[in-house]
């Protein structure tokens, strides 16, 4: 039906269909692509707008519903330039990172922000502040308002900030410092992300995917005038229920996924494993029969996997052997004599997914058959732009990739994957850009998850001194067809030089395949080192953070233990299992640790246009700030504020020739020093009277290595490994409810050593994200998969549940940063080392809460319950 | 055309296919997105009086276009038990957008029946995945063919108040009319293809009525229960309560009012010791499934929650 609606106050005559929703007509068919759709269930706000000044679900709105109706998206909260005080709120106390979400906060925080001084009689101009709203709302207001929005990136604690600020008139004169350069353009939808990008003729693309676990596949034939295109391997295998076989181009999206469905695939089931354990026994079906198709298994590490045996749907042991035998030996002959020293658990996780905001998405345009343009929601342009010259054999100065924006990586988005080749490829066939967007049942599907394991550790300390005397870790990991897991040799890393062994197993089956996400390993093996050093401390009643700082070597986590030693939280922590109330409060402490990665590639090129500053790199920003990384480094050189900085990046074409990948913590230590010697330079060269510098004035420099400071002698993918370790340390307080098994976490103390802090606000931000993420990794998220067909059940964010605003705990975040001045620019990257320990933390104080250790993630409700009751009768 | 918006209840577009009526959408719209499905939308938020409500000394009527959101505000003092339950479920803006009638006749959340790929009694298809597969929030009283449990917190709560339900053929139905006992595996209620809810009837508001509702969830808000309960009740000034309503969900094929338990409750005082009695006969004639078993404690404790609150 027609209709006729107005948006942002302007009159627009739509012809809608009967069952689409409103998200669909304003994004597609007006153009606004400020509003995001994510779940497509009403689950995470993404898409809200209003409508006759009611915030309302456009995924779940009907279209019709529009009709005379006035409707208010994201673009129209401003007037102009002149933003709405909780938008400027938002961008001041950096409410966001990858901005994907933050749109339908926005607009939802603007109508709660409006009710409530109305309310109060406070509505109006500032100054006009009324008494009552000069409190503003306390946080359990503003979760219960906002409740119907999620943000992967964990932007809680800036949104509480944001909102109350507003609302307490704040921000009714301007929004103060703003640290994030492109915050302006998250909070008013103008940030165009790949999942935005429309060109002239573009097709939509669709993939058929398997629904049996494991089969072998016939020709597909397309129907005629069908762009398709068979995405199988020459082994003809689907390995996993949900891996792509056929992808269709067609000239909507609806017309895609219509004929996506109705593909006839010839499949031909074959018996499958899902479960880890049969998957070991003899006469399971192996999920590589040859060693043809071993070599093909994907990683699940970053960078690739070590070489090792395999046996059966087995593959490793890899060994961190130091003196393992003796390790071996030790361990043996004190469970032998029952030594109490000996502490040895086991411990199991469950399957993390990433599933960040921005789906997995690519638009394709091939604007001559040697030249290739992709928009690509990526971690990486310029590592892409290789990637996709190498598989389809181009020279990389013919790709061009691009990324202005993008929403969450989480490490999902590191490698070439189904959407950017079948694009491309598609494109080539149709001789049209085809655009490829996942939807939120794939990206929780097999788009990568943090692999479940089993660790079994055991660890043996001297029974007088608790000087450790050997480590024995051994992990399984589940990371479905994937291989290439790194757990327990992650545990090897922190304390005392002793004799210990690390044996990490593969063990794959016809499950989705795990990838690389924050801190690859690291959070699964803190979950079980950090809680068998807290039973050695129990055993002992030794001071958890005590004996960590006997043992350990490093010298920044030593400042952090006396930092986090001194904490009110930590000082009031009760005796574990002291308590017998309803409600039970516990203190819980888990230490963390990263390699120290740098690209020395990475170039900056600085210049002056027309009298203003612009840097370019070929490197994105996927909400972790790099942009406004290379911004404060240029401003800082040339002493303006990093607004009056323009940064190019987003662009495998961005005037570098190499720019780092979003990953492994190496971004904002290779770009700092870099854009500062770039800018130094140029500085040097052409004074700081920009509109007094020749035309074409600029500056390119490369990071290079730390000379003599490598710890590892080569660069492998643009990654070199430095010397020395970053480190954590989380304090973390709960409460348990006994009657009804739910933990709320209430507080964390976030300790991290990474040195020189270089865009504090943001750097604030994302370790308050990684421990809500590390929140949701204890005590809610778990990919379930149907245990007889292999498909996953826990598709959509209803089901697949990750932390709410409500579940944010009070973040309190210290950066020591002292340690590291022999790295150019003083500092390291947060990203990894501050995932690592915020798990284990809630683990440790759960026990410390209720005498019952978990030690299976995620610790639901039903686990708590049954694991309380077993600690009774014990 | 693939819409009609209706203004009365029995209109009919000529040769339209397959039909789908749709109130505040916010079920459909997710399955429609979801299956790609494309069927001709009866739309009835332009039926006269769909989102009325109607008070006068007898009874309260809400159209079934009533909100979630409106229940919840408006109804507060008078049906606080409903109202309560009402502002428990769901987020702000679905509280918004869906209507009592949607919330009562929607589509059971089972991750199964939600999946594109599997089939069920429910889908079309033959047999329960669910209770052969993974069942974590599945039924504890199994008493049917399929076991998840009904998603309608509010006919839990308008099961408390003996509300009756007016459709398009039949009038003064019991909510257990409606949605019937789960002995039919393909039903999520038992009305026809062609029948539509239009009413809810509620009867007058009891002097002196307290409530209390508690979903327990994993999380802070906005999750579908893996327990519910809610109670209503009305004592004399010395305590002693003189009727009562006690009502659970999540966990059996339909949401279950607990006679026994009101039974035990009336004429006596909320005291720890009946509290603790009424909370233990709510679990009785539990049998969980393999996975559900955390539900027997759970039920308890909800039940013990709200009488605790109820009487504070």
């Amino acid at each position: 039906m027609e209709l006729t609606t107005t948006v942002n106050d302007e009159a627009r005559v739509v012809e809608v269909e009967g069952t689409e929703s409103a998200v669909d007509v304003v994004r597609d068919r007006l153009g606004l692509t400020g509003t995001k759709l994510v779940c497509g269930s009403g689950v995470c706000g993404a898409c809200t707008m209003l409508v006759d000044g009611e915030p309302v679900l456009g995924c779940l709105t009907p279209a019709t519903r529009l009709r005379d109706a006035s409707v208010t998206t994201v673009e129209g909260l401003a007037d102009g330039d002149d933003l709405h005080p909780v938008q400027r709120a938002f961008a001041h106390h950096d409410g966001l990172q990858c901005g994907y979400c933050t749109p339908g906060f926005v607009v939802d925080a603007v109508a709660f922000h409006d009710r409530w001084r109305a309310e109060r009689g406070a509505a109006g101009a500032a100054g006009e502040v009324g008494k009552a709203g000069a409190d503003g709302p306390d946080r359990e207001t503003i979760a219960e308002a906002l409740a119907g929005h999620l943000c992967r990136c964990g932007s809680y604690e800036g949104i509480y900030r944001a909102v109350a600020a507003a609302c307490r008139g704040e921000h009714d004169d301007g929004a103060g410092h703003v640290e994030r350069v492109d915050a302006p353009a998250k909070v008013t939808g103008a940030a165009v992300y790949t999942t935005d990008v429309v060109l002239p003729g573009m097709l939509h693309a669709a993939i058929r995917r398997s629904d049996v676990a494991a089969g072998t596949v016939g020709p597909i034939r397309f129907p005629d005038g069908v762009v398709g295109l068979d995405v199988l391997g020459d082994d003809r295998r689907v390995r996993w229920a949900g891996q792509p076989i056929a992808v269709v181009a067609a000239e909507s999206l609806a017309e895609a996924r219509r004929v996506a469905r109705e593909l006839v695939v010839p499949v031909t089931p074959l018996d499958f494993v899902l479960d880890p354990e049969a998957a070991v026994r003899p006469g399971a079906p192996l999920v590589y029969p040859t060693r043809g198709e071993r070599k093909a298994a994907p990683s699940a590490g970053e960078g690739g996997s070590m070489p090792a045996p395999w046996d059966g749907n087995r593959h490793g042991p890899s060994r961190s052997p130091f003196l393992g035998t003796l390790a071996k030996r030790r361990v043996g002959a004190a469970r032998a004599a029952g030594r109490p020293g000996l502490v040895e658990l086991e411990f199991h996780t469950a399957a993390q997914l990433h599933t960040a905001f921005e789906p997995h998405a690519c638009v394709a345009d091939w604007t001559d058959p040697q030249h290739l343009r992709v928009w690509l929601s990526t971690q990486g342009v310029d590592l892409m732009r290789h990637a996709i010259a190498d598989r389809f054999d181009l020279d990389p100065t013919q790709v061009e990739v691009v990324a202005e924006h993008v929403g969450g990586g989480f490490g999902a988005k590191l490698s070439l994957t189904t959407e950017a080749t079948s694009a491309i490829s598609l494109s080539r066939l149709a001789r049209r850009p085809v655009r490829l967007v996942l939807d939120r049942h794939e990206e929780l599907t097999g788009t990568g998850n943090r692999p479940g394991s089993r660790s079994r550790v055991s660890m043996l300390v001297d029974d007088d001194t608790q000087a450790v005397r050997a480590l024995v870790v051994d992990t399984d990991s589940h990371a479905g067809v994937a291989i290439g897991n790194s757990v327990a040799a992650l545990s090897m890393l922190l304390y005392e030089r002793t004799p210990r062994l690390a044996r990490d197993v593969d063990v794959v089956t016809n499950a989705p395949p795990g990838a690389p996400f924050r801190g690859p390993g690291g959070p699964t093996s803190a979950w079980s080192l950090e809680q068998t050093v807290d039973e050695v401390a129990h055993r002992f009643n030794r001071d958890p953070i005590g004996l960590r700082a006997q043992w350990d070597g490093n010298q920044k986590r030593q400042a952090l233990y006396r930092w986090a030693s001194a904490l009110p939280t930590w000082e009031r922590r009760p005796a574990t299992g002291s308590q017998s109330g309803r409600f039970r409060r516990g203190v819980g402490v888990a230490a963390g640790n990263w390699i120290y990665l740098v690209d020395p590639d990475c170039e900056v090129v600085v210049s002056v246009e027309a009298g203003h500053l612009v840097a370019s790199t070929a490197a994105q920003d996927m909400g972790t700030g790099s942009r406004t990384v290379v911004a404060r480094a240029v401003a800082g050189v040339f002493d303006v504020d990093p607004s009056a900085v323009e940064v190019r990046l987003g662009r495998s074409h961005g005037g570098t020739s190499h720019g780092p990948a979003s990953g492994g913590s190496r971004t904002t230590v290779s770009l700092w020093s870099t854009a500062v010697e770039a800018a130094t330079s140029l500085r040097d060269r052409v004074g700081t009277d920009l509109d007094r510098a020749p035309a074409g004035a600029s500056a390119t420099a490369k990071r290079g290595g730390d000379r003599g400071l490598r710890a590892v002698p080569m660069t492998m993918n643009g990654i070199q490994v430095g010397r020395g370790f970053s480190a954590a340390l989380h304090v973390t307080e709960v409460e348990v409810d006994t009657r009804t098994g739910k933990t709320r976490v209430l507080r964390v103390h976030g300790g991290i050593a990474v040195g020189r802090i270089h865009a504090p606000v943001l750097a604030r931000s994302q370790c308050e994200g990684s421990i809500i993420q590390g929140v949701g990794l204890a005590l809610y998220e778990n990919q379930v998969l149907d245990p007889h067909t292999g498909l996953t059940l826990t598709a959509n964010l209803e089901d697949y549940r990750i932390p709410q605003l409500g579940d944010t705990p009070e973040i309190d975040i210290h950066f020591h940063e002292e340690g590291w001045d022999r790295v150019p620019g003083g500092g390291v990257g947060l990203g990894e080392v501050a995932t690592v320990s915020p798990a284990a933390s809630v683990g440790n104080a759960i026990f410390n809460a209720t005498g019952w250790r978990p030690l299976s993630l995620p610790v639901r409700p039903d686990r708590l319950l049954e694991g309380l009751r077993t600690e009774v009768t014990r | 055309m693939s819409i009609t918006i209706l203004t009365a209840y029995d209109e009919r577009p000529d040769g339209a296919g397959e039909l789908v009526y749709r109130a505040g959408g916010t079920d459909l719209q997710e399955r429609l997105r979801t299956t790609g499905a494309t069927p001709h939308v009866l739309d009835l938020t332009g039926v006269p009086g769909f989102a009325a409500v109607e008070r006068t000394d007898a009874a309260t009527t809400l159209g079934a276009g009533v909100t979630v959101a409106t229940i919840a505000h408006d109804l507060a003092a008078d049906y606080p038990a409903l109202a309560l339950t009402a502002a428990g479920l769901a987020t702000p803006q679905v509280r918004t957008a869906a209507t009592i009638g949607g919330n009562l006749l929607q589509r059971t959340r089972c991750w199964y029946f939600r999946h594109p790929h599997t089939s069920c009694f429910k889908s079309g298809g033959e047999g329960c995945p669910a209770r052969d597969g993974r069942h974590l929030y599945g039924v504890v009283f199994d008493t049917a063919p399929c076991v998840h449990p009904h998603p309608s917190s509010l006919a839990m709560a308008l099961m408390t108040y003996a509300a009756t339900i007016d459709t398009t053929q039949r009038d003064g139905l019991g909510v257990g009319d409606v949605l019937g006992d789960g002995s039919d595996p393909s039903r999520d209620h038992l009305l026809a293809d062609d029948e539509v809810l239009t009413r809810v009837t509620l009867p007058p508001p009891a002097a002196g009525e307290r409530a209390a509702y508690f979903r327990s969830i994993s999380r802070f808000e906005a999750e579908w229960p893996l327990v519910e309960a809610v109670v209503r009740v009305v004592r004399d000034d010395a305590g002693t309560v003189t009727s009562c309503g006690v009502a659970i969900g999540g966990v059996a094929p339909v949401p279950l009012r607990l006679g026994a338990v009101e039974e035990l409750l009336t004429g006596t005082s909320l005291n720890d010791d009946t509290v603790s009695a009424a909370a233990e006969e709510a679990t009785r004639g539990a049998r969980p499934l393999p996975e559900t078993g955390y539900k027997v404690q759970l039920v308890e404790a909800t039940v013990r929650e709200v009488l605790e609150r109820v009487r504070s």
